[in-house]
């Protein structure tokens, strides 16, 4: 049963249109997250679905109830900002009270709530410190905190982990996973960083220019995205021009390859590096046909993997290779194989300015 | 990379203005020095002269010291009415203003609108237009309303004084809570009352600090719209001292004595909250045009 | 969403009503009935008299020289004083908190008070005289003198904790990393202050001068105590000409001091254009 139904939800800043007619839903339960570059419209749309901003058309309904005309405070939403917003006023305990108070939470009930929120985020101890003495993570845990107490029907988070260093960032990443399963609640999470998208989410929802892209599960859109932008943005890929007669296409380079379905005239596919396999010919030259035009070009070594360019005809393709203890040296002519059943890409947004 | 960022708190250290610690002290010694000449030297002075018993050149101390002047000055009925007066006057004046000013400051900090600068230039009007100015046409209005020689229309055309500072203090204050925390506070269910209560008037608080000391010690010490409204009926502590004043006809220790009196609770009161004043907050109100 | 919108639009009045509403009862409206009342004569008749007389009178035109150079040359030692003061008071030193309590306490003391304080101090036979008499020094007239010296160490007294808070604040509120910045790309110490410090902190420094200006120009206590009786500014005229009861020649001098206070103001807005600027920022916010 889908918890949060966005319908063709709109916004338009006098006469330029920030959000295109803009659709999802998220199921109870579900982590989904919208993606997509700065300025793509999802934190507009995010400012929507929590009522800080008001939509130019469109509805959203949460639970069945339809939300979007009513004030914030009476939509059952919490959100985790990426400032975090603690009250600088209040220690850790009144903020997370907070809303309880606000909403006339029992007193019994209220402790129960505080005391199991600062237990599964791990503020065990902090509860009379003030904001200003908490270290970044702890911050943004209290944020967390004060979010879930509420026992929200939705929560939402804004970049949430975006104001943190590197490493802090993965902990915190595993660490609200972990939380969201243990709790269930239904969330819509913001962020314009693929790699947190995809290690966190059920679903991601990719935006770009006011518009959604597409939605689908991390693997699929990883493994078999079906928008260019999609390809593009997640992860590295190389999007190659094709002419495809039936099942097979053609490359640019004029190697064949086969495609996942019948297609004529002129494509696009998407081959990530990791699915290009790499090899270097002999010296002596005993695999001449596959190898002549294919010339490493430059190499960088990535600890676990090693990533080439390979120039081909007039194409640069990004081709890594796992292990990586065997370098081949720039220079070397190499042999290419593409992996098979190639999904052919529409291109629905021309402007692919994150490739 | 690793040697750069080695050297970096060396760098900044070596950089930054921290004084050495050989020069610490003499700059401290030297800058009490000279706030002990300019500030407590010439009120010590003043002090020493209201329990003067004949003081005369060449003599770098009195010759001898009485109290009597002061128990006259104290005696004088007048006097403790008008500094009852006074402080009534200054208490009520502090709460209306800031309850004046905290919906506009509200307004000023955190809406965009097309006239704001003009607005703004409008508060700071009272500050730059002569007092005298008003006084005497307000004078005339309140005469003409029957508010003239009265205590209420002292506190009326006092607030014109103090509202302009008030304001701007405020506005400084609210200009620095972020959008996000109200954000937050109406997602965790408080409704406008709440958000004044709980979030905009705790937060509020060093500017209402700042603007409270400001009037009240403003209203305290005010006398030109005050003596032009009020006088002779109603008496404050600065109309009654003024008289005492009169640079013509004054006797040194008379006058410092009227002096302290007028001096002492306004900088009791500075003394006090100057402690929590934040000086970036006075700045940001006081100093912008 | 309308509704939000309509709120919004409805809000704004109705916050800014208390606070401007009232300045304009009770300041715009006797400003108004000032600025009429100057135009008046006594049967209620249209005239530029008392304006032509500030123009034509000796004393008054020897009154407007006499604002303007109370105004601006107490700024200009305070100035000298206040910055310096305010690079020492950004450093550390023992002490600090409490002297950056102590040194604003002229904030709270009123200008009539200032100038007894001058006249105990600095009269001739006041304290400085009888101390430094027996070095065999005197004290040349400094209180009710010519050139107004009394005058300006009143003022500058008074004047230098409100210039050293805002100046201190507006150097304060540059981020150390510009300084390192400038020091890194080879200008010393003196040369980032000047070319780096100085002008970042300027709009700071100009609204403590301004206002500091205004307020000297049209202060009265401090020039009627310690002030020369031969040339007295237009403040202290206004208030003999408000002992006698001429309230039109009061509105008109009061008119024409704020018109050259308001003068410089625009000025500075025009130089600046910060008017244009504000507007632009109100708008995108």
């Amino acid at each position: 049963m889908s918890m949060l139904e966005i319908t063709d939800i709109t916004k338009d800043y006098g006469a330029s249109r920030a959000l295109h007619p803009v659709s999802l839903s998220v199921d109870e339960g579900e982590f989904v997250t919208i993606l997509g570059p700065s300025g793509c419209g999802k934190s507009s749309l995010l400012r929507i679905v929590m009522g800080i901003s008001q939509q130019s058309g469109g509805e959203i309904r949460l639970a069945g109830k339809r939300i979007d005309m009513l004030p914030p405070e009476r939509r059952d939403i919490a959100m985790v900002f990426q400032s975090y917003a603690l009250f600088p006023h209040m220690t850790v305990e009144q903020n997370l009270r907070f809303g309880l108070r606000m909403k006339n939470v029992a007193k019994a009930e209220q402790q129960r709530r505080i005391a199991h929120a600062m237990e599964i985020c791990t503020l065990t101890g902090l509860s009379s410190r003030m904001p200003r003495q908490l270290s970044g993570g702890q911050q943004q845990r209290v944020a967390l905190a004060r979010a879930i107490v509420m026992q929200p029907n939705l929560l939402l988070f804004d970049e949430p982990l975006s104001n943190l260093d590197a490493k802090l960032r993965d902990t915190l990443r595993h660490e609200l996973v972990a939380l969201h399963r243990r709790i269930g609640a239904t969330s819509l999470y913001v962020t314009h960083d693929q790699a947190e998208a995809m290690a966190m989410s059920d679903r991601i929802v990719v935006m770009n220019a006011g518009r959604v892209i597409e939605v689908g599960t991390p693997l699929e859109l990883y493994r078999s995205p079906r928008q260019a932008f999609t390809a593009g943005f997640l992860g590295q890929t190389n999007l190659l021009a094709v002419t495809a007669s039936g099942r097979k296409a053609h490359l640019p380079w004029g190697q064949l390859v086969d495609l996942a379905e019948d297609a004529a005239g002129p494509g696009q596919v998407s081959v990530r590096p990791e699915s290009i396999g790499i090899r270097a010919c002999d010296r002596g030259g005993r695999d001449t046909g596959s190898c002549a035009p294919a010339t490493v070009a430059g190499v960088s070594f990535m600890g676990a993997s090693a990533l080439y360019t390979v120039a081909i005809g007039d194409t640069l393709l990004k081709v890594s290779q796992a292990g990586g203890d065997a370098l081949i040296e720039p220079g070397r002519t190499v042999a290419l194989s593409f992996p098979d059943r190639l999904p052919l890409l529409e291109d629905r947004a021309p402007d692919r300015e994150a490739a | 990379m690793t040697a750069l960022s080695d050297h970096a708190p060396a760098l900044r250290q070596a950089r930054s203005l921290r004084f050495t610690s050989d020069d610490r002290l003499p700059v401290a010694i030297s800058l009490y020095a000279s706030l002990f000449l300019a500030i407590a030297l010439p009120l010590g002075l003043m002090f020493l002269w209201s329990i003067a018993d004949g003081w005369r050149p060449p003599n770098l101390l009195p010759q001898a010291y009485t109290a009597a002047r002061w128990a006259d000055v104290l005696a004088d009925d007048g006097l403790l009415r008008a500094a009852i007066n006074s402080v009534v006057i200054a208490i009520v004046v502090t709460f209306a203003t800031a309850i004046i000013a905290l919906p506009t400051a509200w307004a000023m900090a955190r809406f965009p609108f097309r006239l704001k600068r003009v607005v703004e230039v409008f508060i700071l009007a009272p500050i730059i237009i002569p007092g005298i100015v008003v006084a005497v046409g307000i004078g005339q209005i309140f005469l003409a309303l029957g508010l003239a020689y009265s205590v209420a229309g002292v506190i009326l055309v006092q607030i014109v004084g103090t509202l302009p500072l008030m304001i701007r203090l405020m506005t400084a204050a609210l200009e620095t809570i972020p959008d996000d925390l109200i954000h937050a506070a109406r997602s965790l269910g408080a409704g406008t009352p709440g958000i004044v209560r709980h979030i905009v008037l705790p937060l509020a608080v060093p500017g209402l600090l700042a603007g409270g000391l400001m009037s009240f010690v403003g209203s305290f010490e005010e006398f030109d719209k005050s003596f032009i409204v009020g006088a002779p009926v109603v008496e404050t502590l600065p109309i009654k001292l003024y008289m005492y004043l009169d640079p013509y006809s004054m006797q040194l220790p008379l006058a410092s004595i009227v002096s302290f009196l007028l001096l002492l609770p306004a900088l009791i009161v500075f003394v006090i909250a100057g402690r929590v004043l934040r000086d970036d907050l006075m700045a940001a109100g006081m100093g912008k045009i | 969403m309308s509704m939000l919108l309509r709120d919004r639009r409805m809000l704004l009045p109705l916050l800014l009503a208390p606070g401007v509403g009232y300045l304009l009862l009770f300041f715009g409206g006797p400003l108004a009935s000032a600025f009429i009342g100057s135009l008046r004569l006594e049967d209620g008749s249209f005239t530029l008299d008392w304006y032509s007389r500030i123009f034509t009178r000796p004393s008054m035109l020897r009154g407007l020289g006499t604002s303007i150079y109370f105004g601006v040359a107490p700024v200009v030692v305070s100035l000298l004083v206040s910055v310096p003061l305010s690079l020492a008071i950004r450093r550390h030193f023992v002490g600090r908190k409490l002297f950056s309590g102590l040194y604003k306490l002229p904030l709270a003391v009123p200008g009539i008070i200032v100038g007894l304080m001058i006249i105990v101090l600095f009269e001739r036979g006041g304290f400085i005289d009888r101390a430094i008499a027996p070095l065999g020094f005197g004290l040349p007239k400094l209180v009710r003198d010519d050139w107004g010296v009394g005058v300006i160490l009143a003022s500058v007294w008074k004047q230098i904790p409100f210039m050293t808070l805002i100046i201190t604040s507006a150097f304060a509120a540059i981020p150390e990393d510009i300084r390192f910045a400038g020091r890194t790309l080879g200008a010393s110490r003196l040369a980032t202050f000047f070319f780096v410090e100085v002008p970042l902190a300027m709009p700071g420094i100009t609204a403590a001068v301004l206002l500091t200006f205004i307020g000297s120009m049209g202060s009265y206590a401090i020039p009627d105590i310690v002030g020369p009786p031969t040339a007295r500014p237009l403040s202290v005229l206004m208030v003999e000409e408000f002992n006698l009861g001429r309230f039109p020649q009061v509105f008109a001098m009061g008119m024409v001091l704020s018109a050259f206070a308001v003068a410089v103001l625009v000025a500075y807005y025009t130089l600046t254009s910060r008017i244009g600027d504000a507007h632009g920022r109100g708008d995108a916010r």
